[in-house]
């Protein structure tokens, strides 16, 4: 009876708070929103991250028209077919970080597919978006064996019997076998499509089972997988960004989009509770002994605000000297660039923190608000996976949070070698972030002190 | 002080009103304080006190009514008002985590102080407050007295002409109540003005030149602790009761009555402020909330 009465008294104090309840459960929704939507969840198929793949058709046949239409029907690649027929388009499109790969039909594809020739295919690709290449080798392969037909399978055994430099004199029947073997498997797979048996999960997983497979092998065995299949098909693979030093840079790459997505997300934690100290001062009453020094009132927010873009710029700078000394992420390519963008990621984030505590009547509200915004900024945002795997209406949402503009930036800087004038449009979507939640915080301000 | 200053009024308040929704805090308030007055204001919980001083301290705008404070008015002239008051509130308004040499530091260079002023200023704060040996310890650390002392240093620590004490003394040891009234009896020395407010009737019948009593937001008397005495609503208790108008009249009129032979048990009663204040603001619990 009385373990009732108790349970009775908190249920009773617990459901008083109102907003904390609406917190405490909007908190799991407002997560499961946006994990769900990151997975591609939410509306079945259609939302299911894909992986972009500029393309550009530099034969213009029907043979590279019919192999593109085929390549689109790939549910783990999003085609953006290029209009110009110049080489760079696509492949500036990965070297600037717009894509994490693209593919370059050249002139006379389609007399090579039909003669059964080396294919004028070349993939371009961004070796520093690792999880991107590997679901895009995952779909690549597939979607390249149904757009070529029975060919791919013959052109693939020829290449392996090549390969293994096979004697003359058993050749023709080996390549007999091979090419009924792929007949038949080809006969199977077109089978159970047309029973609906091989459905879109099943495909799905066996993407992700490929991706998974092949980075359990090593760091870089997923890339050395496709390199291999894509050599088979006769495919030029060419990665456009990170030069001689591949392998570590790309390391780097993806040290540093770790770094700064945990960065921005702590700072985001780190500095609403800054902000928070000025519902301490309300709570403590030293607030209205500040208001009572001439001229303090309007001081009182800037001086908060100087307080916690200060403490959110020496953590950047001590989180990122960590990262060059431990993860060797390249702080030195762009000092100046580097320090500017950071303390422009500060001031958004302060910006945020200030509003926050304005709006914010007690410091239980400050948390259970912080917390959803927060965890949910850094998931759109891009710190904890790559945008890059997430539906584009993800991926358009994601560019409403200070994360996604700072990690932006800090790929720019760290992967695309930029330097202060490449990373501008971030440090103005900052700059923006941190004048417009600064305006609306003062605002609010003025109108709370008014007397 | 010229005779013109001792008599000019410091704070004059007419017809002060300030709604929180439906409810007035202060309903229709006059109150007047002279210079170098200690003006004490007294009433039950929720009458009205503390927010008559966070509208007088520039903190609350009226919401009808007059008020002139060191003749400005609050809500236009609050900038330059606020540089000449000293508000020592309810609450410990102190930073914990800085020491009590740290706290005098903030607060007068808030108050623009700087320098020799400012270090000169600092060093009376912790001489007047005690603190002087604990200088630079945390407030944390400090005890309840302590704490209220510093609180009123940092009030006075740019040297106000107008000072507002609200309930001080709360919670803290005879000891420590004991330093807070010399610091205010020699503010009162200096000839600061200052409005008292408490629940302690003892501390304002000893600091106060002149009490107002406070309740439901309307004042219910005013005057020094004789006038009060006086009042009307204070009722003498059992008997047949004759009401003199000066302490010791009763005594001539007992003698009186024997000299004539007639038979008098007559004894004087003079009702300390408790009983006056009980008297006019009655005994029913207040629980309205304080604004």
């Amino acid at each position: 009876m009385k373990t009732w009465v108790l349970a009775q008294k908190d249920l009773r104090v617990y459901f008083r708070d109102r907003i904390g309840v609406l917190l405490g459960f909007g908190l799991p929704i407002a997560l499961c929103t946006v994990f769900a939507g990151a997975m591609g969840a939410i509306g079945g198929g259609d939302g299911v991250g894909r992986i972009e793949l500029v393309v550009e058709d530099g034969d213009r046949s029907d043979a590279s028209r019919e192999f593109l239409a085929e390549l689109a029907k790939a549910d783990g690649l999003r085609l953006d077919v290029l209009a110009s027929d110049t080489q760079d388009t696509a492949r500036q499109r990965v070297a600037e970080g717009n894509a994490p790969a693209a593919l370059r039909l050249g002139p006379g594809f389609g007399a090579a597919l039909a003669a059964g020739d080396d294919l004028p295919l070349t993939l371009y690709r961004d070796p520093g978006k690792t999880i991107e290449q590997q679901i895009l080798a995952g779909n690549l392969i597939p979607a390249f064996l149904g757009a070529l037909g029975e060919g791919a399978g013959k052109r693939m055994s020829k290449k392996v019997l090549d390969a293994l430099d096979f004697p003359l004199v058993g050749r023709e029947r080996a390549q007999t076998i091979l090419d009924l073997s792929w007949s038949s498997m080809e006969g199977l797979v077109g089978e159970l499509r047309a029973k609906g048996e091989l459905d879109e999960d099943e495909k799905t997983e066996g993407a992700s089972a490929a991706g998974a497979g092949t980075e359990a092998k090593s760091d870089d065995a997923g890339f050395d997988f496709a390199q291999g299949v894509a050599q088979m098909l006769g495919i030029t693979i060419e990665d456009v960004v990170g030069g001689d030093q591949h392998a570590k840079e790309q390391k780097i790459a993806q040290q540093a989009q770790s770094v700064a997505g945990m960065a921005v997300m702590m700072l985001l934690f780190g500095l609403i509770h800054c902000g928070g100290t000025l519902l301490e001062e309300a709570d403590s009453g030293t607030l209205d002994r500040l208001r009572l020094a001439p001229g303090a009132s309007s001081a009182i927010l800037s001086g908060k605000f100087l307080f916690t873009w200060l403490v959110g710029v020496v953590q950047l700078v001590i989180l990122f000297a960590y990262g060059g000394l431990v993860f060797d992420v390249p702080i030195f390519r762009a000092p100046l660039a580097l320090f500017v963008l950071s303390a422009t990621t500060a001031a958004a984030v302060t910006g945020f923190g200030v509003l926050f505590a304005v709006v914010a009547r007690s410091r239980k509200q400050l948390e259970g608000l912080s917390t959803i915004v927060v965890l949910t900024m850094s998931a759109l945002g891009g710190s904890w996976w790559p945008l890059a795997i997430t539906p584009e209406w993800y991926q358009f949402l994601g560019h409403f949070t200070i994360n996604a503009w700072a990690m932006d930036g800090y790929q720019g800087l760290f992967w695309y070698q930029k330097d202060l004038l490449g990373i501008l449009p971030e440090i103005g979507v900052l700059a923006g972030i941190a004048l417009g939640t600064s305006f609306v915080a003062w605002r609010l301000w003025e109108r709370r002190m008014r007397v | 002080m010229t005779p013109d200053e001792s008599t000019a009024a410091v704070i004059e308040v007419r017809a002060l009103v300030r709604r929180f929704g439906e409810r007035a805090a202060v309903d229709e308030l006059d109150i007047e304080l002279r210079a170098g007055e200690c003006l004490g204001l007294l009433g039950p919980n929720g009458a009205g006190k503390s927010t008559t001083v966070r509208i007088l301290s520039t903190l609350l705008a009226p919401s009808s009514g007059s008020v002139r404070v060191l003749g400005l008015d609050p809500v236009k002239d609050g900038e330059r008002l606020r540089a000449r008051l000293g508000v020592v509130p309810q609450e410990l308004a102190l930073y914990e985590h800085l020491s009590a040499r740290e706290n005098l530091e903030f607060f007068a260079g808030l108050q623009g102080l700087s320098g020799t002023m400012l270090a000169d200023a600092v060093q009376q704060g912790l001489a007047l407050s005690g603190l002087a040996e604990r200088a630079r310890d945390r407030v944390k650390g400090f005890s309840g007295g302590m704490k209220r002392r510093l609180n009123i240093a940092v009030a006075l620590v740019h040297s106000p002409e107008l000072v507002f004490l609200d309930e001080p003394t709360v919670g803290i040891d005879p000891q420590s109540r004991e330093r807070v009234y010399e610091m205010v009896e020699s503010l009162h020395a200096r000839g600061v003005s200052m409005i008292y407010t408490s629940h302690q009737l003892g501390e304002v019948e000893r600091l106060c030149d002149r009490i107002v009593i406070l309740d439901r937001g309307r004042k219910v008397a005013e005057g020094t602790l004789a006038e009060l005495q006086r009042h009307p609503s204070v009722h003498q208790r059992g008997g047949a009761s004759l009401r003199f108008a000066a302490v010791g009249e009763a005594l001539r009129a007992q003698r009186l009555l024997l000299q004539q032979n007639l038979h008098s048990e007559m004894q004087e009663e003079v009702p300390d402020l408790e009983r006056i204040f009980l008297d006019l603001t009655g005994r029913a619990l207040r629980d309205r909330e304080d604004a």
